[in-house]
């Protein structure tokens, strides 16, 4: 089996380092790729579609990032999805507990999850047994 | 008001007073009309009175004229026996004063005279020649009938007393053959007659005259005087000055009026006027008289009044209630005038000082929207400082403290190190992000603030010198200032070169590497507000992408362009710190316009 594909983005370069940490405490089996903005991040995916390589399972998602932030992402993201053959679990991950931006997670159905930083390791166990059901 | 009263009053009352007037005129000429016709059947009936009474006095002298007479005749002596029965006639007939037989000179020759109730043949017998009944007597023709004046009778010369008023009736004798031989003299008594005639139903002055105006009775006098010739006591010569004897002499029937009584004047005309009720009729005889008799009316002064009184007091009355009735009518409708106007007054101040307390209000509502709209902004920044703060700086303290505890657990040199190294980083951070919000803070504290009025030009002057790009003439910058309508504006000349110097700095940071460069400053009123448009020709933003995001703390839109995206986030602070407001357009590869509305 291949190994699982995992997006990081957030702008936060140390959240960014330590969340690879985090992940490669948790396990071995999974590929971490992160990008600082909103923008490398969908032309990552569009990339990753046209050459008909593998997707991420999961993408973190921060809402506050330079060039094109967590929202200006999802509505880039919605115009990508008719392309996309499997389903990607996107979690945004902010450290806004604002009741605005929670609703305005809600509104977009391309999400799976809205958490708040920092994420607990127990939290990001939950993401992947989410993500990868048995076979976690 | 008073004054108004007054004239309104007698403006309506002047043509009541008039049509009343008139009203009383015909009203009272109504009233003397109806009294005069009434005086009027008084004096014919008067006058039939009279011409009854005469008509007896009429009768009898002629009864005595037509006597069959003997020749030579001689009562006294001869014919004292025939003249028995007829002594018996004269005793009886109680108005009989004197009863003569005259011979043709005028001398009696037979005198019968009344004393008290005895009838006596007096021998004294008179000359009375020269008396003018007499003389007219003696001309008297057959069927004449001689009445003389009313008088008071004189014996000898000398009025007897008491008063005595008589009339004398002389009518001619004639013997068998039918020779005049004398005359034939009844003297009258006439207290009787006169007194029956005084006696009346109405109160009417009641006045018989002879034609030289002389009273011979009248119901003002109790006693019967004829001939005012005479000096007499006791008559009240006023009363006999104030008859109108000048309309006396006229000799038609009449009705007029005289020192305000009323008269009615008849004249008797035995010759014509027959008696209606008398059984003796003297229709053939021929009545001679030396004078003519009127028959005077008179409503006095005193009685005229009484008559009118009701008219006087029915004008009286009707002035006085229409007096009252419209000076109260007219008083209280200029009352009421005068306090409607006053409550026209009143309103009018009232809704004056409604519209100054309306306008007031709205000038307050203005103030309070505008309050309202400067703590929404404010509300709006402190809202969006708690973002700041709690988003911006929870990120690195998490991560602080999270390094920390890996900081505790590693326990190898190399990762170690690394992990200091990132702290070291994280704290570098919190330091800028700490002087940021200082920096924004004292934005927010818009206090200490000095606002004054700055000229835009010079500002703009100013900031052009701070850039390479805009100093050097062969760059491909331009910048174009057009502040043909307003040049000077009230606000922080700090804040107005911070603002000015942030926008300056991205034009020149954005713009497009393949054109001429500008940013065009331009001034414009809109709804009365300063407003400033600074446009230019760079690389443009997706709005529909970024537009909520483009004011906002650390946000960065272009790659490969330096910046912490912290520049717009000060200008729209700087400018809502005192009450400013930005707004944008922009569109790719075309150009960004910021407008500022101060």
């Amino acid at each position: 089996m291949e190994k699982s594909n995992i997006l990081l983005v957030d702008d936060d370069e140390i959240y960014l380092y330590l969340m690879e940490k985090s992940i490669q405490k948790l396990t071995d089996d999974l590929v971490v790729n992160s990008f600082t903005d909103g923008a490398q991040a969908i032309d990552f995916i569009s990339d990753q579609v046209q050459k008909g390589r593998e997707l991420p399972e999961i993408i973190l998602l921060d809402i506050n990032m330079p060039f094109l932030d967590g929202w200006g992402f999802l509505a880039e993201f919605k115009k990508l999805k008719p392309k996309l053959e499997q389903h990607i679990n996107i979690y945004m991950i902010s450290s806004s507990s604002r009741e605005e931006d929670i609703k305005r997670a809600k509104s977009f159905e391309e999400l799976t999850g809205y958490m708040i930083k920092p994420l607990k390791e127990d939290e990001l166990t939950e993401i992947f047994k989410k993500a990868y059901n048995d076979s976690w | 008001m008073w004054k108004r009263v007054f004239k309104f009053f007698i403006f309506l009352y002047a043509p009541i007073l008039v049509l009343s007037l008139l009203f009383f005129y015909l009203q009272k000429n109504n009233q003397i009309e109806q009294l005069t016709q009434i005086q009027e059947r008084a004096a014919i009936q008067k006058k039939n009175l009279v011409v009854d009474l005469f008509s007896g006095i009429i009768h009898d002298i002629n009864y005595w004229s037509n006597l069959n007479y003997p020749k030579n005749f001689d009562p006294n002596e001869t014919h004292s026996r025939m003249m028995g029965p007829y002594m018996d006639l004269i005793e009886g007939t109680r108005d009989y004063d004197q009863f003569r037989y005259l011979d043709m000179e005028g001398k009696e020759f037979f005198r019968v005279e009344q004393l008290g109730r005895e009838t006596i043949i007096s021998d004294t017998l008179q000359d009375k020649s020269q008396r003018e009944y007499v003389k007219a007597g003696l001309n008297l023709r057959p069927g004449d009938v001689y009445l003389s004046q009313i008088d008071l009778n004189k014996e000898f010369g000398v009025i007897e007393k008491p008063y005595k008023p008589v009339i004398r009736a002389v009518a001619p004798i004639f013997d068998i053959d039918g020779k005049k031989f004398g005359v034939v003299v009844i003297n009258f008594k006439m207290n009787r007659i006169l007194d029956q005639l005084k006696s009346s139903l109405i109160n009417d002055n009641f006045y018989l005259l002879d034609s030289d105006s002389n009273i011979i009775a009248t119901n003002t006098l109790e006693e019967n005087l004829p001939s005012a010739r005479i000096v007499l006591e006791g008559l009240d010569s006023l009363s006999i000055a104030k008859l109108p004897r000048k309309q006396f002499k006229i000799a038609q029937d009449t009705s007029f009026l005289h020192n305000k009584s009323l008269w009615t004047i008849s004249h008797l005309d035995l010759n014509r006027q027959h008696s209606m009720v008398s059984p003796y009729s003297y229709d053939l005889l021929n009545i001679k008289t030396p004078t003519q008799w009127i028959i005077a009316m008179q409503i006095p002064e005193k009685d005229m009044f009484e008559n009118l009184f009701p008219i006087y007091t029915g004008l009286l009355v009707f002035n006085f209630f229409a007096i009252i009735n419209l000076f109260v009518i007219i008083y209280l409708v200029q009352r009421r005038r005068l306090q409607r106007a006053e409550f026209y007054k009143e309103l009018e101040t009232k809704n004056k000082r409604l519209a100054f307390k309306r306008n007031k209000l709205q000038e307050q509502n203005i103030l309070i929207s505008d309050i309202n709209r400067r703590l929404e902004v404010r509300n709006n920044q402190l809202s969006e400082f708690n973002y700041v703060v709690s988003h911006n700086l929870k990120a690195p303290v998490t991560s602080m403290s999270v390094i920390v505890n890996m900081l505790k657990n590693e326990k190898e040199p190399g990762e170690r190190t690394n992990l200091l190294l990132k702290l070291e980083k994280v704290s570098k951070s919190i330091l800028d992000l700490t002087d940021d919000i200082s920096e924004y803070i004292s934005i927010l504290d818009n206090k200490k603030i000095a606002v004054k009025n700055v000229d835009v030009n010079l500002v703009i002057e100013k900031v052009k010198h701070e850039f390479t790009e805009t100093l050097l003439d062969n760059s491909n910058f331009n910048v174009i200032v057009k502040t043909d309508d307003w040049n000077q504006v009230s606000f922080s000349k700090f804040y107005l070169q911070s603002i000015i110097q942030n926008l300056m700095s991205n034009a020149i940071k954005y713009k497009r590497k393949d054109t001429n460069s500008f940013i065009h400053f331009e001034t414009a009123y809109e709804d009365n507000k300063k407003v400033m448009y600074i446009r230019d020709n760079g690389l443009g933003i997706d709005l529909e992408k970024h537009g909520e995001n483009l004011f906002g703390l650390y946000k960065r839109f272009h790659r490969n362009v330096s910046g912490k995206g912290m520049g717009l986030f000060l200008v729209k602070s700087q400018l809502e710190a005192l009450d400013a407001l930005i707004s944008v357009k922009s569109e790719e590869n075309i150009g960004t316009t910021f407008k500022i509305t101060f």
